[in-house]
Order: structure tokens, then sequence, then C-alpha cells
């Protein structure tokens, strides 16, 4: 299984296309590849595709041609269960999505419940530790709708980690935040990634991408246009496109 | 403290409005000179019968070292023991011939109202327990990818909801009761399960649908199938929003049930038709069926309020 995948590009995608029924053509020949412990941000101008590209990574969008191989396994492959490759890799939304009717433990245990079939003791005992990782130990019993954002951020963060997935994908987690909870959200993403986790970060946050990224992408019109090293992106911009887009959120 | 005392008014308003409309239902029955007799129901509710304690063979009454009574068999058995009567008819030394009365026992029995009402309970509880797992079934189909699955569906909505329950259970009995040689009251469940499974389907899709797109994709992304996600996920979600409108359907079927009399069931209406030919009085005794309804639907919207109570920890 993949869990005992040892190789090094944890993913590859190759020439994706992602064209919507409706005719968008979102994703153009996008080909990127992510290496084991690499934190990769992706950013770019609304509707450039980012999170439909992040979304194919765990196939929440299926591709229209090309390939995608994680941890190891060939995405479209006949063989493939894409339940079992899913529990390997981890995803934050932009609103959360935590399951209002159960609590913050609740969301915590569900999957290792009910996908992983641990038993509850571990299952608990697991869920409390990660909550208490992500500085929720007061908060364990709460519903969703009784903590504030930044908290439901860091429930879906520890809530994806239960799986103990060998990647990260994070789908602008912060911006549905008030200016205030941001950055306690981003000090879990950075202690993850210090902890040498596999991550990809669509995100508005310059400054997590220059701090934390060893990598950054950037995308326009369903393309991937740049993928440099974060000194390499910000101070020294040779796309011209992407010279243009800096100047506007810096 | 202005606005209790407004409230006051109209609180005392709305008393005087059911007063009055009382007072026109009596002045009716006046105007037709009708005798109102609400103790002639009563018998058809719950009754109090004395029936008859008899003697299996001959014997002799005789007592034991206590004093009790007790008949004896002309071997030396003792037959009956009498000490738990305490309308006694016979005395000790007592000749017994078969089928003699030996006590008299009073009993309370349930009326003929009480059956029928029975009846309702129980054909509303099986058709709810039906038409809630064929509701659900036929809600997931019609949200289903499937075509062939969403037009099966969607054809069976249509076919129920155009048609009147009172065809459907004419066809259910006639037919597809003949076809199948089901007894009656099967005949009526089916019909009420059918009909109102439609409805249920219609109220279950749109739960589902209410329930945010990214609900299904957070339970699809930590490696859950499409049945988990909607099993832990999506569907006790939805039963939440569901439960007002499902409440009113159930209400609904309670309701509808007294339809199946007509297949000749005697469930609380039926049991109410009969009643009223031979208690002379006809508007008691619908009055008495009404009420008995009202019983059964707000004895289920409570539940169904408490059920809603205890879900809704979690807003
Ligand atoms: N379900 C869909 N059906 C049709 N078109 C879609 C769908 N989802 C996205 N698109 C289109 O695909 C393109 C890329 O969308 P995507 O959501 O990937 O952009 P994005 O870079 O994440 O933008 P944002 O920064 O606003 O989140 C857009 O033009 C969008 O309109
Ligand atoms: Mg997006």
């Amino acid at each position: 299984m993949t869990r005992d995948y040892q190789g090094n590009d944890m993913i590859v995608a190759d020439k994706i296309n992602k064209i919507y029924p409706n005719g968008c053509h979102a994703l153009k020949d996008v080909s990127a590849t992510v290496h084991r412990g690499e934190v990769v941000v992706i950013v770019g101008p609304s509707g450039s595709g980012k999170s439909t590209f992040l979304r194919a990574l765990n196939q929440l969008e299926t591709i229209s041609s090309g390939s995608i191989t994680v941890d190891g396994t060939d995405m479209y492959a006949k063989s493939t269960d894409i339940n079992k490759l899913r529990e390997e890799v981890g995803m934050v939304f932009q609103n959360f999505n935590l399951f209002p009717h159960k609590t913050a433990l609740g969301n915590v245990m569900l999957a290792p419940l009910k996908v992983a079939k641990r038993d509850a003791a571990t299952a608990e005992t697991d869920a409390r530790d990660l909550l208490k990782r992500v500085g929720l130990s007061d908060r364990m019993d709460n519903y969703p709708s009784h903590l504030s954002g930044g908290q439901q951020q860091r429930v879906a963060i520890a809530r994806a980690l239960a799986m103990k997935p060998n990647i990260m994908l994070f789908d602008e987690p912060t911006s549905a935040l008030d200016p205030e909870m941001v950055g306690e959200v981003l000090d879990v993403m950075k202690g993850l990634a210090a902890e040498g986790m596999t991550m990809v970060v669509v995100t508005h946050e310059m400054g997590f991408a220059r701090e934390v990224a060893d990598r950054v992408l950037f995308m326009e019109d369903g393309e991937l246009l740049v993928n440099e090293t974060p000194e390499a992106f910000f101070d020294d911009p040779e796309n011209p496109r992407l010279r243009q887009f800096l100047s506007m959120v810096l | 403290m202005q606005t209790q005392y407004k409230n006051l008014g109209w609180n005392a308003l709305f008393v005087l409005i059911l007063v009055a409309l009382g007072g026109l239902v009596f002045l009716s029955g006046k105007k037709i000179d009708y005798n109102w007799n609400w103790q002639r129901v009563v018998p058809y509710i719950v009754n109090n019968q004395a029936s008859a304690v008899t003697a299996p063979e001959d014997g002799n009454i005789v007592s034991n070292a206590e004093g009790d009574l007790a008949l004896e068999s002309l071997a030396g058995d003792v037959l009956v023991d009498l000490s738990e009567y305490e309308d006694l008819l016979v005395y000790e030394g007592d000749l017994i011939f078969e089928g003699d009365r030996l006590a008299s026992l009073e009993e309370w029995r349930i009326g003929p109202l009480t059956e029928g009402l029975i009846v309702t309970i129980k054909i509303s509880l099986w058709s709810l327990l039906f038409a809630i797992v064929l509701g659900l079934i036929i809600g997931l189909m019609r949200i289903s990818s499937n075509p062939a699955v969403k037009k099966l569906s969607i054809a069976y909505v249509e076919l129920i909801r155009g048609t009147p329950l009172l065809v459907q259970i004419f066809i259910v009995y006639f037919f597809i009761g003949t076809v199948f040689d089901l007894e009656r009251f099967v005949a009526g469940v089916i019909a009420l399960s059918l009909f109102t499974a439609a409805y249920v389907a219609e109220i279950v899709r749109a739960g589902i649908q209410s329930i945010p797109k990214g609900q299904m994709e957070a339970a699809r992304s930590l490696g859950m199938s499409y049945p988990k996600a909607m099993i832990y996920v999506i569907l006790p979600q939805a039963f939440k929003r569901t439960l007002p409108p499902l409440a009113g359907q159930f209400i609904n079927l309670i309701k509808d049930s007294s339809l199946v009399s007509v297949i000749s069931i005697t469930d609380l209406t039926k049991a109410g038709r009969e009643v009223v030919s031979g208690s002379f009085a006809p508007f008691e005794v619908w009055f008495t069926v009404a009420l008995l309804y009202l019983l059964l639907t707000s004895s289920l919207s409570w539940a169904i309020q408490r059920l809603e109570k205890r879900l809704s920890a979690s807003d």
C-alpha cells in the first residue's frame, strides 16, 4: 500500500487539464511536482484555477486529461481505491466545513472511528492530543457554532490530521477569518511545516509564503506560469504577469 | 410591563372567542332541539360489564381451614378456589351442577371507539415506519446521478402525488390486494405507506439538498465513501432540518388513515360510524372521535417537539 511509499515525489501532476461541464477550461497543461516534506504555496488572481488544481489532487474534481500520482499511487489507475488514497491526503477548506452536529472532539474522531476503524479509546486519545496540539484543549466539547472562526479552522486542521495523512492540502485556510485570527491558524500550519509535513497551500498570505514555503507557484488563467523559490519569486520576479500581480497584492 | 398588559388583553380576547364558539355550538344544538347527552358516549369508550364465574363440572361447595369457600368435584379435588372473588353467589354445602354461576365479576372492557382508536394507532405506526424507510430510499434515489434511478423516483413521486389517496386505497385493495391475497389491514398499510412515502421522499430530498456542498466534500476528503458520508454526516443534519415538515406529514398520515375505513377496516372513523347508529348521540360521538384524533396528532407533535429540542444542542 501507499502507506509504505518511500519515494521522494509525493505529488506528481503531469499535464493535467480540467474542463468543467459548462466549458470553462480551468486548468491548462499544468505540471508540477511536490517533494516529500516540501511546503508549496500557490498564489494567483481570483479564478485562476488554484482551487481547481488543489481539489484535483484529492479528486474532489476529476481531471479531463493528464495524470496525477499521489504518494506513489496513480490516482486514475483502475486498481486505485480513491477513498483509501484520500485517507492519506488531508484537506482544509476556506469555510472550515466542520460537521455542525458534532462537537470539536466528535469532528476529529469521526473519520478515525468510521473510516480507519480505530477503537474508540485510541481514537479519543489521539483526538485529544491533536486538539491540544492546535491549542484547543479547553474547547473539545464545544459545537462548531460555539467556536470562533480561528478555532473552527484549527479543529478542521486537527480533523484532517487525525487520519494521519502524508500530505496536507490547504485552500485559502485564512481567507474567511477575521484578521486577528489569521495568526493562530498560520502558527499551527508553521508548526506542521516544521515537523516535515508535505503541504500544498493556496493562500493570499504573502508573508507566510515568503517565510515558510520551499517553493511558490503562480497561476493565472488556468496556467502554471511560475514555479520558484520564495526568494526568486518575491525579490526577483522575471515573469511580467507575476510582477504585475505582486505589485497589486504587496 | 406595557406589552404584558397588552398581551393579557389579547389572551382574554382569545378565551372570549373560544367561549363564544362553544356557546354557538350549544345554541345551534338548542335550535334543532338537540339533547346533549355525553354519558351515552362513555360506554363506547370503556364499559364495566358484569360477567359470571361458572362451574366447570358438577361438585359441592366446601370451606377449608381458613374458612374460604371452594368448589370441590365429586371425586374430592378442588376445582375453583372462590377466595379471590368478592361477590359470591353460593354458600357452603351447596350442590353445584356444571354451568352454575358461582360468583359475579365486574370487569373493565374497552369499547368499540377505543378499539377503533387502537386500530388507527396500529395502522398509523406501521405506515409511518414503512413510509420513512421507503421515503428515504426514494429521496436518495431522487438525488442519484444515475438517470434511470433518478427518473424512477421522479415518476413514483409524480404518480402518487397526482392521484387521490382514496383511489389509491381502492387500487391497492382491489387490485394488488386480490393479486397477492392481502388482508384489509395490510392493504391499508401499504396504501398509506406508498402515499406518505412520496411526500417523505420530497422532504428528504429537500433536506439533503439544503446541506451545504462543503459537508459532503469534507466527509469525502477524509476518506469516507459516499454511503458513509451520507450516514454519518449528511443525513443526521438533514434529519434535523426535516423534522418540522416530517411532523406535518405524519400528522397528515394519522388523519389520512381515516380513509381506510372505506375498505372496511374498523379504525376510529369506521367505529364512529358504527357507534352512531346505536348510540342515539351522533353529535357527541363525532365530537368524541374528533377529540381522539386530536389527542393522537397532538401527542405526536409534542413528541417531535421534544426530539427537536434534544437535537438543538448543537445550535
Ligand atoms: N463547479 C464549477 N463549474 C464550472 N466552472 C467552475 C466551477 N468551479 C470553478 N469554475 C471556474 O473555473 C475557474 C477556476 O476556478 P477556481 O475556483 O479554481 O479559481 P481560484 O483560483 O480558486 O479562485 P479564487 O481565488 O477566487 O478561489 C473559474 O473561472 C471558475 O469560474
Ligand atoms: Mg479558490
